[in-house]
């Protein structure tokens, strides 16, 4: 009995090594992981093509080091079960000098934990769950906590808006439920009054009873997290029921498809992102138009994300001068790199301190609306 | 340093003591359950909050068991009362609602965020994998020897046909309750496993999807045996990895193959000798 | 106001229910299966009607373009993955529906792509008011629609030949076969007209949310098995009715209770308490 089971379980890790492809020896390997597959592919294959994108500029300047980058990348399905695997795959078999996450929250906070033990940097490109960093000095986030998008929001609403009386409408899930903690932790700070709170599941397209009871409490603005998918029917039946406030979004809107989905409702609709579309800078100007060039269909935030989460890892190995992970740890904790979401500071627990983009979509597009530079209100944790 | 196939054996052997718990329930006593992965859930929330409050491994472990024993216990109550259709369905239903109950649980649970920076068991990953693998021997054991006892006979009755069974006074309800109780403790096993596995849980972990892959795993093995749910747990397991080289495609295989192994063997890859040599039997004695 | 608004909602919510547990409720009172590919099949309906409505510019062609090809595929799935596993426990028949359904989802993201598809011209975007209360052009056909066509299924169902020979076949198919019955053709019409609904159902849901995308069939591959149950397996008057009662109860539940429990868990939670006062159902069949 028992020695069937071990025989079995020593084939199957045989096998399992055996089908893993022989590697090239003189490339520097980047470990990226994402949902390829499953519900979450569509932001899976944004980060990937952004991360793909980042790649092939940087060997085409030449590589890091005088080696070309090598992307590795790997199917999560956006489960944690799944992430831990692959670590441990990134870091034992393709021994790989940084690990991204391109992946949801939980499948990076457990792949985070590996890296951390094996001392290797890891980047979370867009997961967004306070405790990623927190897994220890190796780990990495080149986007904003949601608590933060949050407080952003709150400032953006009650401050520069001069709504006092909103409603929110929260995705429930980890994005969801940290953006909703930042706002209102700072609605009191800019005298806004929360007149209605209601949640939805990331599973919902139909949201008629939500938006009558939006209706009925007849508020000045709306507060409304989501993705894409969720946000577009969502805004698109909030118009059709004849709610006209401004509604304010975050970067999970921060897609065209957003903009396809709920048409001509749209129109008018403020996110705070971290992707400026009419941004003159030429880091940001280029990854635009040279996205749309190499994957086809417009750039999003998460494609932004994974393709900065690579120029950050590259810009670390070159000023380490090396691919040892100690020196690279060191240099990229130094990190102050323009990029396509602007400029990439991190902060004593490895998050990203960098101003917040505020679009509107205007003629079936986003445009620039503001900019939210408020070191203090935008200060992520330290510990 | 083998750190890879490690934490996939360790996954195996965790899906295992799940597998082979539900196969307790649906294989011996024939009560189809779609809501494992409440039970799962249980266990590794039970073991991820003892943790945090600093009692040792081995005693969280027992917890998990005995509230995901006892919580199974009482959904085997259900099982009493409503139709045999109807019991795939409600345990499904228990599932979504522990799902749906520890999302909105901020403040005990985590919410949605989870329960991260759960303490290590202490033995290191190679020391973890060698009790997870203890523990999947001792489950398979316990598993087999239960076949071979009066209780087995009892559960064989019961899935055979309940009528009957009633008839020659076997006491039905008892028996239900039993293997639901039994069964769960193993997930909720599995579950406290997972948890210091993982050492960071989410709902999601929990949910219908992680359901259905462990009744798979037990379908495809074959129902009833257990070292075909120990076969069938490690095809469907590694089988993402298997198929990596076709990534895009890669689960539209798993897909595909669920319903293929359904279809032409449906007493899963136990049943697959049989059918075989039944096969060639019928082929060889034809001209 | 806002209690007529919320039933309304769910009313609709009930509606879009209803068309897909109908096929679903059928397939279980002829065949004892849980047919969770269903909801691939609703999902497939929607991808048609969105494809064929962007192509030829005209929904009302479309629309039954799109709801025969997806009955005449439901009679395939019957005829290649039902048939030969019929004599085996429920559970293959289960499994291999899942299988097939997963399969499905991965082959809708593979051949149109993982982030969706949109109405080139979104139709039936007119709003209607009526004393307070707004409405699309959209919820006005959902409802006459589901309503007619269930309407007249239930009427041909009663009137006609066909109509009788099914019930009687989903009655005791043993029986209806020895009075000369052909069970198998009433199959084949059973998983047409279940299918070709859901179909219909996808393809509203497209229209809501102007959106196809390759997951949109999996809330309704498990709650269409929570509505049945409800019901009473089977039984389609039941059904609807079920369907009904669940979407005004999801739609006062999400604003009521939403703190405490999310959209599914409300309805499963219902479901439990229902089977726990009434453990045949809602409406049991006889």
């Amino acid at each position: 009995m028992k020695r069937r089971i071990e025989v079995l379980m020593l084939a199957c890790c045989l096998v399992a090594w055996l089908i893993n492809p022989a590697m090239a020896a003189d490339t520097i390997k980047i470990g990226f992981h994402a949902p390829l597959t499953g519900f979450a592919a569509s932001d899976g294959k944004s980060a990937t093509e952004g991360a793909t994108l980042a790649v092939k500029q940087i060997n085409a300047a030449g590589g890091v080091l005088g080696n070309p980058l090598e992307l590795v990348v790997y199917d999560d399905e956006a489960k944690p079960a799944q992430a831990i695997p692959i670590a441990n795959k990134l870091i034992g078999q393709d021994k790989v000098v940084v690990g991204i996450s391109g992946s949801y929250s939980g499948a990076t906070r457990s792949a985070a934990g590996i890296f951390q033990e094996a001392k290797i940097p890891y980047i979370s490109a867009y997961g967004i769950h306070p405790d990623i960093t927190r897994a220890g000095e190796y780990v990495f986030r080149t986007s904003f906590l949601g608590h933060i998008q949050g407080k952003a929001g709150a400032k953006l609403l009650g401050e520069m808006m001069g709504k006092k009386k909103v409603v929110t409408i929260t995705l429930q899930n980890d994005f969801g439920q940290s953006l909703a903690a930042g706002f209102e932790e700072m609605a009191p700070t800019y005298g806004i009054a929360i007149v209605g709170a209601y949640q939805y599941s990331i599973k919902d397209r139909q949201f008629g009873a939500i938006v009558a009871k939006v209706k009925a409490d007849n508020p000045e603005a709306i507060y409304a997290s989501g993705y894409y998918f969720t946000a577009g029917p969502l805004v698109n039946q909030l118009r059709a029921a004849g709610v006209t406030c401004p509604i304010i979004g975050q970067e999970g809107y921060d897609s065209q498809k957003f903009i396809e989905i709920a048409g001509p409702a749209a129109e008018g609709v403020i996110i705070t992102t971290s992707l400026d579309r009419d941004s003159e800078v030429p880091e940001t100007a280029d990854f635009i138009r040279e996205f749309e060039a190499q994957a086809g269909f417009k750039a999003d935030m998460v494609a932004a994300s994974g393709h900065t989460a690579v120029m950050v890892a590259a810009d670390a190995i070159r000023r380490a001068g090396s691919t040892d992970s100690d020196k690279v740890l060191a240099a990229m904790k130094t990190t102050d790199l323009k990029v396509s979401t602007g400029t990439i500071r991190f902060n004593a627990l490895g998050e990203v301190m960098k101003a917040v983009q505020v679009q509107v979509v205007k003629d079936g597009n986003w445009h620039h609306y503001a900019v939210i530079d408020d070191p203090e209100l935008l200060a992520p944790p330290e510990k | 340093m083998l750190i890879y196939e490690l934490s996939l054996a360790t996954v195996v052997c965790i899906n295992i003591i799940q597998a082979i718990g539900l196969n307790l329930i649906t294989g011996y006593c024939g009560q189809i359950s779609l809501g494992h992965a409440a039970f799962y859930g249980i266990g590794a929330y039970t073991t991820a909050l003892m943790a945090k409050a600093g009692f040792p491994g081995p005693v969280n472990l027992m917890a998990a068991m005995l509230l995901s024993g006892s919580v199974g216990a009482v959904v085997g109550l259900t099982s009493l009362r409503v139709r045999e259709d109807f019991l795939a369905i409600t345990t499904m239903g228990v599932g979504f609602l522990f799902l749906g109950i520890v999302r909105q649980q901020e403040r005990f649970l985590g919410g949605e965020l989870g329960i991260s920076s759960i303490p290590s068991f202490g033995l290191g990953k190679p020391g973890f994998f060698g009790l997870t693998l203890i523990l999947v021997i001792l489950t398979a054991a316990f598993s087999l020897y239960l076949k071979k006892t009066w209780m087995g006979f009892a559960f064989e009755a019961v899935a055979d046909d309940e009528d009957t069974a009633r008839v020659l006074s076997v006491n039905v309800s008892a028996y239900k309750l039993v293997a639901f109780a039994l069964g769960t403790a193993m997930a909720g096993l599995a579950g406290g496993l997972y948890c210091y596995f993982a050492r960071f849980i989410v709902p999601d972990d929990f949910g219908f999807i992680t359901s259905i892959s462990v009744l798979s795993m037990v379908a495809v093995g074959g129902i009833g045996s257990v070292y075909g749910v120990i076969l069938g747990t490690v095809l469907l397991t590694l089988m993402p990895d298997f198929f990596r080289f076709i990534s895009d495609y890669k689960l539209f295989v798993y897909g595909a193959l669920l319903f293929a192994v359904m279809r032409f063997a449906p007493e899963g890859l136990a049943g697959l000798p049989a059918l075989v040599s039944a096969k060639v039997a019928r082929t060889g004695g034809a001209p | 106001m806002l209690y007529v608004e919320l039933l309304i909602q769910g009313l609709i919510y009930g509606c879009m229910y209803a068309m897909i547990a109908v096929g679903l409720t059928l397939v279980y009172g002829l065949l004892r299966i849980l047919h969770v590919a269903h909801a691939g099949l609703f999902a497939l309906g929607g991808y048609l009607g969105l494809l064929l409505t962007n192509a030829t510019g005209s929904l009302l062609l479309s629309m039954p373009l799109a709801a025969g090809l997806v009955g005449l595929l439901g009679m395939v799935v019957y005829r290649l993955c039902y048939q030969p596993i019929l004599d085996r426990p429920p559970y293959v028949a289960l499994i291999a529906s899942i299988g097939l359904f997963i399969a499905m989802e991965e082959l809708f993201r593979l051949i149109f792509g993982p982030y969706g598809l949109t109405y080139t011209h979104a139709p039936l975007q007119q709003l209607f008011r009526f004393s307070g209360v707004t409405l699309r052009a959209v919820d006005l056909a959902i409802v006459v629609g589901s309503v007619s066509l269930l309407g007249s299924l239930a009427w041909l169902a009663k009137n006609t030949r066909t109509g009788i020979a099914w019930r009687a076949t989903v009655d005791d198919p043993q029986m209806a076969g020895s009075f000369g019955i052909s069970v198998l053709k009433v199959r084949y019409l059973n998983f047409f007209i279940g299918s070709a609904l859901a179909g219909i159902g996808g393809i509203f849901i497209s229209l809501l949310s102007n959106l196809v995308e390759p997951t949109m069939g999996g809330v309704p591959s498990y709650k269409a098995l929570a509505i049945i149950v409800l019901g009473g397996l089977g039984n389609v008057g039941g059904t609807l009715i079920a369907s009904l009662v669940l979407g005004v109860v999801e739609a006062f539940g999400t604003i009521f209770i939403g703190d405490y429990l999310d959209r599914d868990a409300i309805a499963f939670g219902f479901l439990i308490l229902v089977l726990m006062i009434r453990p045949q159902g809602l409406f049991a069949r006889s």
